[in-house]
């Protein structure tokens, strides 16, 4: 590929795989960071093109090598650039968790566009953060036709995998699991109302879960009166332990997360709520350990109860169908590297230039024998002549534009014009990678 | 043309299986065009029945269950026109190629109807009776999905159905829209075809009248869960009952019983 493309497309980057999460801190581009980082490489003339995709769990740069990489390693000059930049001792980072130049670099975007580099196998958050990478990195003027067009083929990839593959469908953590089973109840939780049992960790995670689906009705009951109001202080409302058995039969979903030692909701207690509610189903979701919710209660009719172990199996069964999904992700992933990777040869000085000779000499023969056909009074010795002025007449006009792709220092810049040259003389160029 | 009807029902069903399976979107959209296909050249072959005998085509049982078949068609296009809800096709389908299979191999000489048999009320007694059929086995169907999701989550269970299957609130919210669809239509239907009898019999009196009732009643019940205080499962139970009570009526009561919906 990098024979194609004179300014070969970079990434250095460091994962959760081989970082530790301190030294990943310390790499973590925030969105003004970012564009600063972008701005200094393209004013030292490192790379023409760059993007930064910073996460939790990754810091990556990709990039188009600039003209002052030309007699330079540019993977270990654009990790010294970064060390440099986050003021991080050079031995302390010398050299990046991964890198890969032209196709792998490629690859390995896609790869993580599709949730497969990504701590839990297909999540969805990484598209969002590499569309914000690329959002930022276009905002700082930082991308042009090929990352433009590399981050959009990411993109598209990794909502074509969602989409037709079976990767992130189902939900592999306990509160995706919680959250999936109360939405085959009832569909929209928006509506409906929560109770929580217990302000600690676990209800909290749960209670801003609820909250950003749009959760509008919800109870918290503790012992502690005052954490409960303390967990309510973005909505909801607060009541004392006393209160619990009365609030059952008002929740259509109630999530235990106490520290009791037995059993806080009784068979009885929840008989009572659901005969109250005269046939509208009552969801538990025992979340605590030991269990907070009487087993029995999963025989009421009406009444549906999930404890840890069951979710927890429950994801981990979905986490094995996603394993399955890997191979037909890999197919689509392929499929789409080729294309862009075509679309980059294509993109290469030497194969546009070629095509836009092609084109004029097909279009310089097809006339000439047309109008010369037409023209019977000319001698063949005067014919002759005619053909070579007329070679003559294309190379001359086709002198200018093609030195100025082949001439031109900047290789993002060369890459911008025969792009350009492509597309208003329409040239297609199938090249193999 | 009702073969090639069939031959498209049949082609959606296909395809609406691939996509329960693989819940490719290509697939649940070549389902539905080819399901609207199939309908409207259903549409086409009962146009070309009522042209011959010079009314709506129900004279017989054939002709009955092929409008019946088009019936179903037609609410199944509603629900996934009105709710795009369509992993009730793989199921609802087979019941729309089964009755008009049945039509089509049943089928004998089409004769002109009787000049009683023609005036619009007798129509619309017939053809809203049959509305109302489609719609309450369109309701059969939701309460046997409903059946299943909750089987799958109360056993902890939970394949490919569970994924594919709507929330048990919507498919009790869609169960509850059929029921009433289907009960309002029997019962305006009911009002029509005693107006009707009076007119022609000089009596009410037939057993088909009794069991339409008892289905209207039976039906009606399930209408009222928080009344009676059932769940929905009770409810689900009770509209399958309905169900069966209704395909008596439809079948073995015309058949047998009734000697005035005897079909001729």
């Amino acid at each position: 590929m990098s024979g194609l493309l004179q300014s070969p497309l970079l990434l250095v980057g460091w994962d959760f795989r081989q970082t530790p999460v301190e030294l990943r801190e310390r790499l973590a581009f925030s969105p003004e960071k970012g564009r600063e980082g972008l701005t200094r490489l393209r004013e030292q003339g490192l790379l023409s093109e760059g993007v930064i995709v910073s996460t939790c769990n990754r810091c990556e740069v990709y990039g188009l090598a600039g003209a002052a990489m030309a007699d330079r390693d540019p993977i270990q000059t654009l990790t010294e650039f970064i060390a440099d930049f986050h003021g991080i001792p050079r031995p302390e980072l010398l050299s990046p968790g991964y890198s890969g130049t032209g196709g792998d670099a490629v690859r390995h975007l896609l790869r993580v566009a599709a949730g497969l580099e990504s701590l839990a196998l297909g999540e969805d958050q990484i598209l969002g953060q590499v569309r914000e990478g690329f959002r930022l990195a276009t905002a700082a003027g930082a991308t042009r036709s090929v990352l433009h067009r590399l981050f959009q083929k990411a993109i598209e990839t990794g909502k074509r995998v969602r989409f037709e593959t079976g990767l992130s469908s189902r939900p592999i953590s306990i509160p995706g699991v919680a959250i999936e089973l109360a939405q085959k109840i009832y569909e929209d939780l928006a509506p409906r109302k929560f109770l929580i049992l217990g302000a600690g960790e676990t209800s909290s995670i749960f209670y801003d879960l609820l909250l950003a689906r749009g959760a509008r009705n919800i109870e918290v009951v503790n012992r502690t009166l005052g954490r409960a109001e303390a967990l309510c202080s973005r909505g909801g409302k607060a009541f004392p332990w006393e209160a619990m058995e009365s609030r059952l039969a008002f929740a259509d979903i109630i999530v235990s997360a106490t520290s009791a030692a037995t059993p806080v909701i009784t068979l009885e207690a929840a008989r009572a709520a659901v005969a109250q509610r005269r046939g509208q189903p009552l969801f538990f979701l025992d979340l605590g350990i030991p269990r907070n919710v009487e087993p029995r209660i999963a025989g009421l009719d009406n009444a549906f109860l999930y404890a840890v172990d069951d979710l927890q199996e429950i994801a981990e069964r979905n986490r094995q169908e996603r394993q399955k999904e890997i191979a037909p992700a890999l197919e689509i992933l392929e499929e789409e590297r080729e294309e862009f990777l075509t679309w980059l040869g294509a993109l290469a000085v030497v194969p546009t230039v070629t095509s836009l000779r092609q084109k004029f000499e097909t279009i310089r023969e097809a006339e000439f024998d047309q109008q010369l056909a037409k023209m019977t009074q000319i001698a063949e010795g005067d014919r002759e002549k005619i053909r070579l002025m007329a070679q003559s007449m294309v190379r001359t006009l086709l002198r200018h534009p093609t030195s100025a792709i082949k001439d031109e220092p900047d290789p993002g810049r060369r890459l911008d014009r025969a792009e350009v040259v492509r597309h208003i003389f329409d040239l297609e160029i199938k090249l193999k990678d | 043309m009702g073969v090639i009807a069939l031959v498209l029902y049949g082609g959606a069903e296909t395809l609406s299986i691939a996509h329960l399976r693989r819940e490719r979107p290509i697939y649940g959209t070549a389902a539905s065009l080819t399901l609207m296909l199939g309908f409207l050249v259903h549409f086409g072959a009962l146009s070309i029945a009522a042209r011959a005998i010079h009314t709506v085509p129900y004279n017989d049982l054939p002709g009955s269950m092929s409008l019946f078949a088009w019936m179903l068609a037609a609410s199944y296009s509603i629900l996934l026109l009105r709710h795009r809800e369509g992993s009730t096709g793989p199921f609802l389908i087979p019941l729309v190629i089964l009755f008009l299979a049945v039509s089509l191999l049943s089928r004998g000489q089409a004769a002109v109807a009787a000049p009683k048999l023609m005036g619009p009320i007798f129509a619309w007694h017939v053809t809203l009776a049959i509305f109302g059929y489609a719609a309450l086995t369109l309701s059969f169907v939701l309460a046997l999905l409903y059946l299943i999701q909750i089987r799958q989550i109360q056993r902890r269970k939970l394949g490919l159905l569970f994924s594919r299957l709507p929330a048990l609130d919507v498919l009790s919210r869609l169960h509850r829209t059929c029921v009433g669809t289907g009960v309002l239509a029997l019962t305006v239907a009911s009002c029509l075809g005693l107006v009707w009898a009076k007119q022609n019999w000089g009596t009410y009196w037939d057993p088909k009248v009794l069991f339409t009732f008892l289905i209207i009643a039976v039906y009606t019940l399930t209408l009222l869960p928080r009344k009676i205080g059932w769940g929905q499962k009770r409810i689900a139970y009770l509209s399958i009952g309905g169900f069966v009570l209704l395909m008596f009526s439809y079948t073995i009561v015309n058949l047998f019983i009734s000697p005035e919906h005897i079909f001729r």
